[in-house]
């Protein structure tokens, strides 16, 4: 059967066809600058043909539109009319606490979703516009929503609240959510597969380094605890952002730099992180190169950056009694070799000993990188939060069916 | 690439008109520059109509300076700014507003005497040259934006929008329709302050909306305490910003909008209400003989330094005297 999986920024459209259970990706593509000049569709299909239009789209509706028509057209195509897509999966960044898995949309599911839109104010509405349009194009096609904060809902009270007056929590939601939940449970999933393991017998530990970062402890295949709190600033040192801070030190930056509430919003979103420590940029390979040619700055930057990894990895360890897994992937967990290697140094403690040499060398591809011998298995997996939302549209779509008695 | 757009449709629906992405500016004072900067910095085109290319090359050299300081306070990177320079043109010539979306005249009101004639002559110049859709505004305070469409081939798309300052700050626009604007003019100003991320106050149109009409009532009972000799400068500002958690007190906000400007909003008030409330209170009038505008000229109620007050200008004593 054929899913269409979408993911909707503010002015772009990210989607992909997918055939399942085969897996198979039949075409992908990107609709980008939405309701601005110079809008564009970049459409390729998986035998290499590409397609390229540029023009006026007016908004979501109007985008998705194009892409649907490209998907039944003759000459790009994949398919030969609309009739053949079963189910739309959509990337849904916050639900709240309303939703701890990939659900069925209803009425009742876009009803609370608008409820959430506080909480992600850049990015739901967009991903609500992408259900509303497919609502309108393909009224018969079952829609599955598919949330960045659902795998995180199994967290219990002690590590999802913050020490914060307990009113604020029941007035407002104030409390840790976390992000990235479909790739730490696509990982995670996909880890235990290649080894033959059981997730609900496992304590894993999942790194998604990209340039926004977050880690999870995950036991007996259910998050107990994930670095990203209420927004995704906490946590880890990332690209621009400066992950775990002192609010105390915070208030005094406002007091000192007579700040406003969005200025310091952009200081610790955008002037932090790597490029604010290192000054040199927020991707690793300058850093490293700067680094390499002796500048000091760089050099303690990714000392930060792999020393948080590694101690968040102790306090998950601690957090579980101890670890199984560690799973690496993102951009910077898949590629760069020597951050993920040395966050793991001096780890033997923990049962944690690396294949060094392989480590540097692996890139980009499924690979243990731990000694056979080491307690704790240690493993890169190239993240894929498309397939996963495919998988989980997919196995909504065919309980459905079977609760129908189609 | 022989295929476009048009090509690949459901044919479920005609896309509506109305996009916005180009603004086109009558006039980039402080004021404009402000405008401008706002635009800009949410995603749109500006295109600014300036006297001349030399001071075409100053407003965009000023630009420049402002959003320094704004990454001085951490509120912008530095490519950004160059993405939003990027957004900002100028030009001396109206034939390149033709393909904006909304015009907006701002042209400063600094001289005193009345300056509708010559935004008349700007709507009828922009009118010559955008499309039937556009929407042509002002930037007005105490004037009408009934008086100034008057003047259009299609009064209807007409409306006012009114910023208020600092821009960057206060996040509403006024939104004024006027006696002939229409829905759709309406609805694209409407549609214009959120894509540049301002809330909408509505209402119909009224010399002085709602914010100038207060302000300058409240600047004119400040002057009154003032020369009363009931307190200084300083504490009466001190006591605004305190007790009601303004940003400004009354005459900092006098001396950053320019006491000529505000002489000249309580005139044009004055003279439409006849109610002596809006009489400009005499130790304005006299300040601004004196050229003490406020921050523009480094001098107001206030003396300024490097654009920051450093003593009060007008004291007790000297009121006394």
């Amino acid at each position: 059967m054929k899913i269409i999986v979408l993911n909707c920024g503010s002015s772009s459209i990210k989607y992909q066809l997918f055939e399942m259970p085969a897996k198979e990706v039949l075409a992908k593509g990107l609709v980008d600058k939405i309701g601005l000049k110079g809008a564009s569709i970049k459409h390729k299909r998986n035998d290499g043909k590409e397609l390229i239009l540029e023009g006026e789209i007016i908004d979501h509706q109007a985008g998705i539109e194009h892409l649907l028509a490209i998907l039944i057209s003759e000459k790009y195509g994949s398919i030969k009319s609309l009739e053949e897509i079963e189910a739309v999966g959509h990337r849904v960044v916050h639900a709240g606490e309303k939703f701890s898995s990939s659900v069925l949309i209803t009425d009742e599911v876009i009803y609370a979703l608008e409820e959430c839109i506080e909480l992600a104010p850049l990015h739901n509405p967009p991903n609500l516009k992408g259900i509303y349009a497919m609502k309108d194009l393909l009224p018969s096609v079952i829609q599955i929503g598919v949330f960045d904060t659902a795998f995180h809902q199994t967290m219990p009270p002690k590590s999802f609240l913050y020490g914060i007056p307990y009113a604020l929590y029941e007035k407002y939601k104030i409390r840790r959510y976390g992000f990235h939940g479909t790739s730490h449970k696509y990982v995670s999933q996909r880890a235990c597969d290649i080894l033959g393991l059981d997730i609900t017998k496992q304590k894993i530990i999942t790194c998604h380094l990209g340039n926004g970062a977050s880690m999870a402890a995950i036991l007996d295949g259910k998050s107990l605890d994930t670095s990203m709190g209420m927004t995704p600033t906490e946590g880890l040192i990332m690209g621009t952002r400066c992950g775990d801070l002192d609010v105390g030190a915070l208030l005094y930056i406002a007091d000192k730099e007579e700040t406003s509430i969005p200025f310091t919003n952009t200081l610790i979103n955008k002037f932090s992180g790597m490029i604010g420590i290192s000054g040199v940029s927020s991707d690793m390979r300058d850093i490293e190169a700067a680094a390499a040619e002796g500048n000091e700055r760089a050099k303690i930057s990714l000392e930060m950056y792999q020393y948080r990894v590694k101690k968040y990895i102790g306090a998950y360890a601690a957090a579980m009694g101890g670890v199984d897994l560690i799973i690496f992937t993102g951009g910077i967990g898949e590629n760069d070799t020597a951050t993920r290697t040395k966050s793991l140094e001096g780890l033997e403690f923990l049962g944690v000993e690396i294949d060094v040499k392989k480590s540097l060398k692996s890139r980009g591809k499924e690979d243990v990188i731990s000694l056979p011998k080491s307690k704790v298995t240690v493993i890169v997996v190239p993240t894929d939060e498309e397939l996963m939302i495919a998988s989980d549209t997919y196995t909504i779509h065919e309980h459905i069916l079977e609760e129908t008695g189609y | 690439m022989n295929e476009s757009l048009e090509d690949f449709t459901l044919g479920k629906r005609i896309q509506p008109k109305g996009i916005i992405q180009k603004i086109g500016l009558i006039g980039c004072g402080m004021v404009g520059q402000e405008i401008t900067i706002a635009i800009s910095t949410s995603g749109l085109d500006v295109i600014f109509l300036d006297t001349d290319s030399d001071r075409i090359k100053e407003i965009i050299d000023q630009i420049s300076v402002q959003l320094d300081e704004v990454i001085k306070h951490w509120g912008l990177t530095t490519s950004e700014k160059r993405a939003i320079l990027s957004r900002i043109k100028g030009t001396i010539d109206y034939e390149d507003l033709a393909d904006c979306d909304v015009v907006i005249e701002s042209i400063s009101s600094r001289k005193r005497g009345t300056s509708i004639e010559i935004r008349k002559e700007i709507f009828r110049k922009v009118e010559q040259v955008v499309r039937h859709d556009a929407i042509i505004s002002s930037n007005i305070t105490t004037l009408m934006i009934s008086d100034l469409a008057s003047v259009l081939k299609h009064p209807d798309r007409a409306i006012g929008i009114h910023f208020i300052l600092p821009v960057q700050k206060a996040n509403v626009v006024e939104v004024v329709r006027g006696i002939s604007s229409s829905e759709y003019a309406y609805n694209q100003a409407i549609k214009f302050a959120g894509m540049i991320d301002k809330k909408v106050i509505h209402l119909n149109e009224s010399p002085g909306n709602i914010v100038t009409r207060m302000l300058v009532t409240t600047i004119n009972e400040a002057c009154e305490l003032l020369m009363e000799g009931v307190a200084s400068v300083k504490d009466i500002d001190f006591a605004m910003k305190e007790s009601f958690s303004n940003l400004y007190g009354p005459f900092e906000m006098a001396d950053r909008i320019g006491l000529d400007k505000v002489l000249k909003y309580m005139d044009n008030l004055y003279m439409e209400f006849g109610d002596k409330k809006y009489k400009p209170a005499p130790i304005i009038k006299r300040l601004v003989r004196a050229n003490y505008l406020g921050k523009i000229t480094g001098k107001g109620f206030y003396n300024y330094q490097s654009g920051k007050a450093v003593d009060q200008t007008v004291t007790l004593s000297m009121i006394k005297k």
